[in-house]
């Protein structure tokens, strides 16, 4: 299985998400909660906006247009506009790197 | 003083704002598409981030904008009024391009008709021709004491270019405005009127059939949608689901679309609250939700149609949460503008 680099640990402060673009994928977020890493697409499944540039809070990220939240871990979209879920990846960390399994 | 000021988007468009007028308001009637679904600072869909220059915000507690957000710059378009040339930096899309740049007039009333036992359709006249899309709305500013409301114009633009605007407005239990408008609004009263607004507005070069769902006085841009189809000779077919809390609350919906060919829109309304039921309205609808209904009722398959929604905002919410989520109905067949 294909397993993809998206950024080193250090480059995602607890606390908060990092948009990175790897090539032939959509753009993603990578979200670190407590030292745990988390990846979904960065682009809300209900409008345009990017997700890295809401605020996150109790595990989840509120987004910075119309303010639909998602939880984080599983990508549920948790209140309106949105109710699509997000996609979410399965994510390993290796020698200091973020990776994901496609 | 100064004829306005001048504003200017991080992505180089710039226009004029005139004294008073909001950043939104501004910019649309300059042609722009600026993103905005409400005009009334509870969406969040106009943010805009100040780059430089300062504004009065009309409503600075407006539940769209996070105390954070401000914290960091954010305003909303819809609440700024310029104190001076501003730098900002906002969402546009094609979507959001007005088809007939809003602009503002007097309107006289000049007739009211219960259309329920709390729904009063209003009509206004205009020197200048009505001109809007169905489905859109008018941003109603009454003097002394100021108030804005937005409300959705229930007839179709008339071909004559007569200056006609209807409006349905519900009395709200302890709504000072509301109470304005159908107790104290008699013909002859004036206020100012500015329009046309909104997103969900009815597409006409989409021949897929139409579903209409409405709820309280969300029936007025559904009703102007099934009016103008009506009217043309080649339309869709189209269906229109009311919810109303008793009988009482479901005005007669063949009678107010008055069709030249009534057979078109397939008519049926729910009531959500059939306890309510008295000896002088008796239960002759079917109980339920209105999306519960549709669900149940509407024939084939729901990707196949067109959806236009206005209502309350858990109507709105139950309806796409079904159509969307449980039905694969893509987003972009959907169309509503959130009010709150």
């Amino acid at each position: 299985m294909p397993s993809v680099m998206l950024c080193r640990v250090e480059e995602v402060a607890c606390g908060t998400a990092l948009r990175v673009e790897p090539e032939g994928l959509p753009p993603l977020a990578v979200f670190n909660l407590d030292g745990e890493f988390f990846v979904m697409d960065d682009t809300c499944s209900h409008g345009e906006a990017s997700l890295c540039d809401g605020e996150i809070e109790d595990g989840q990220i509120d987004c910075p247009w119309h303010h639909a939240r998602f939880c984080i871990r599983t990508g549920k979209a948790l209140t309106f506009p949105a109710v699509v879920p997000q996609k979410t990846y399965a994510v390993s960390v290796e020698a200091g790197e973020v990776r994901i399994e496609l | 003083m100064r004829a306005g000021f001048r504003i200017e988007l991080a992505s180089g468009e710039a226009f004029t704002c005139a004294p008073g007028d909001t950043v939104l308001g501004a910019g649309l009637r300059h042609g722009l598409g600026l993103a905005y679904e409400c005009n009334a600072g509870a969406c969040g869909s106009c943010k805009l981030e100040l780059l430089a220059g300062t504004v009065h915000e009309v409503y600075p507690d407006a539940p769209g904008l996070r105390p954070k957000e401000r914290e960091k710059g954010k305003r909303l378009a819809c609440q700024c009024v310029p104190l001076e040339d501003l730098r900002i930096k906002m969402r546009t899309g094609a979507d959001y391009v007005p088809a007939i740049p809003p602009s503002r007039r007097t309107a006289r009333l000049v007739a009211r008709r219960a259309v329920t036992h709390d729904l009063m359709e209003l009509t206004f006249e205009t020197d200048d021709a009505a001109r809007f899309l169905p489905g859109q709305y008018a941003l109603l500013h009454l003097a002394a004491p100021i108030a804005t409301r937005a409300y959705s114009m229930s007839n179709v633009p008339g071909a004559a270019g007569e200056g006609r605007w209807q409006f349905i407005v519900r009395r709200v239990p302890g709504g000072l405005v509301s109470a304005r408008l159908c107790d104290e609004f008699t013909p002859g009263a004036t206020l100012e009127l500015d329009a046309p607004y909104g997103i969900a507005h009815y597409r006409a070069g989409v021949m897929r059939p139409i579903v209409c769902v409405a709820g309280g006085s969300g029936l007025a841009p559904m009703l102007a949608i099934v009016r103008e189809l009506a009217a043309r000779a080649e339309a869709p077919p189209a269906f229109l689901f009311y919810g109303g809390r008793s009988a009482r609350d479901v005005p007669d919906l063949a009678a107010e679309i008055g069709a030249a060919d009534p057979a078109r829109t397939a008519i049926s309304a729910v009531v959500s609250m059939p306890g309510l039921a008295s000896e002088e309205h008796p239960l002759t609808l079917p109980a339920g939700l209105v999306h519960e209904h549709l669900a149940r009722s509407l024939p084939g398959a729901f990707a196949a149609y067109e959806y236009y929604l206005a209502g309350p905002p858990p109507m709105i919410e139950a309806c796409v949460r079904m159509l969307v989520a449980d039905h694969g109905v893509p987003p972009t067949q959907i169309h509503f503008d959130r009010f709150f």
